[in-house]
């Protein structure tokens, strides 16, 4: 199911920031430190494995 | 709230511990931080710094050179003591055999229990975090990483040197010494405080695309399909045998929203490039030029002071790299001047974090 990578980025940023723009930006600048660059994903991006899981290890903090 | 500093050259720990703890308050230390050249022993030093301020949480690292107020310094100690009235809470963890893993995990359960509340709860604007990290470990990206996975708050530091021996550095905490360690040091800080990022780079366009890499070993072996150190070479028009010797003028960067997060070529061996900091597969690094060290730092500390309305003090970490360009271009003297009007200490490091991990950057906090 293509998008999963999306949802899980869009998922992260929301639970992380709260809605504080300035911990979203951070938040989006270690994503890209992991190599996982937000705005590359869409919906119908693959299901990359590998990013997929540093996301699911991102989340279980 | 009072944050003083102090330094020493003396010649013995002995000499130099008393001379320091001469100049502070010590009854009303909160915490102490210092960071010492390895030409004092450093199970000694660390064991006496502790001794020396009993009750207060005292903790540093070796160096390649020492920054005090108008100063850089060499084979010396300096140190920042912040009083209680500064420090509203403060708890030291020390994170053992990097090497073998990077987890932070115990280090974080100690903080929730310490401060009551859990790590992805804090809020960056009441605590800060300090990294004191082994620079020759090798990962301090993969522990920044762990950090950033485990909470908001920002942690910036340092990686520890070892006076450009580059053999063994130290982390010092608890009145030990270690190596393949971190000190993280978690503090709710009773005035503003600040992070200062600043390195002296644009961008010259070229971009490099990491299409092959092995991340664990810091190298690149494929920029956008071709051996590393060909499409470096080509993007800076140059020719491969000429790469090394431009390789401190022209590093390369991760840029985000503007902001280059720089990673320093080290060494060609075969048509790899290694690195001081690893890049993974996928990430665009753009080629950059120096530009003026002194305007861009004194810029950056006149920002963070516009914001905070006042500096109370300082503490930086200063790329081993931009004090060898300091030292090549004689501007020591005047990198030291710009810290002279408020409380300061630092170190030449072997590696900057801030969010994550970075070579050729100053870091700093910058306290109001």
């Amino acid at each position: 199911m293509p998008g999963k990578i999306k949802r899980m980025i869009d998922e992260i940023l929301a639970e992380r920031s709260k809605g504080n723009e300035m911990v979203e930006k951070i938040v989006r600048t270690k994503l890209i430190l992991k190599g996982i660059d937000p705005a590359k994903f869409t919906e119908s991006s693959d299901d990359d494995p590998a990013i997929i899981e540093k996301l699911e290890k991102m989340m279980q903090n | 709230m009072t944050i003083s500093i102090a330094s020493s050259g003396k010649a013995t720990v002995d000499q130099a511990v008393n001379e320091l703890a001469g100049a502070f308050d010590s009854v009303n230390v909160a915490m102490l931080v210092y960071f010492a050249s390895t030409r004092y022993d450093p199970e000694e030093i660390s064991a006496k710094m502790h001794a020396a301020f009993p009750g207060a949480t005292v903790f540093g690292c070796s160096t390649a050179g020492e920054i005090v107020s108008g100063r850089l310094l060499k084979g010396s100690v300096v140190a920042m003591s912040f009083d209680r009235e500064s420090i509203l809470d403060v708890k030291v963890e020390v994170v053992h055999s990097l090497r073998k893993k990077a987890n932070v995990s115990e280090a974080f359960r100690s903080f929730e229990r310490h401060f009551g509340e859990t790590a992805n709860e804090m809020k960056p604007s009441q605590y800060l975090g300090i990294i004191l990290i082994d620079g020759m470990c090798g990962v301090e990206e993969k522990v920044m990483d762990a950090i950033g996975d485990k909470t908001n708050v920002f942690f910036i530091g340092g990686s520890a040197a070892d006076d450009l021996r580059f053999k063994k550095s130290h982390v010092y905490a608890n009145g030990r010494s270690y190596s393949d360690a971190a000190v993280l040091t978690l503090l709710k800080p009773a005035m503003p405080f600040d992070l200062v990022k600043t390195q002296s780079v644009r961008e010259m366009g070229p971009e490099l695309v990491v299409t092959r890499a092995n991340e664990d070993k810091r190298e690149i072996i494929e920029f956008n399909n071709k051996p590393a150190s060909v499409a470096y070479a080509e993007a800076l028009g140059v020719s491969v045998h000429e790469l090394a010797a431009c390789f401190p003028s022209h590093p390369l960067g991760l840029v985000i929203d503007g902001e280059p997060y720089i990673r320093s070529p080290t060494q060609i061996t075969g048509d790899s490039v290694f690195f001081h900091c690893s890049s993974v597969e996928g990430m665009p690094l753009s080629l950059l030029e120096l530009t003026n060290l002194i305007d861009d730092t004194r810029d950056a500390l006149e920002r963070s002071k516009a914001k905070l309305g006042g500096i109370s003090g300082v503490i930086v970490f200063n790329c081993a790299h931009r004090a060898l360009e300091l030292e090549y271009k004689k501007l020591i003297r005047n990198y030291g001047e710009l810290f002279a009007d408020f409380p300061t200490i630092g170190f030449n490091s072997y590696g900057e974090q801030c969010i994550g991990h970075m070579n050729q950057t100053a870091t700093m906090i910058v306290f109001g």
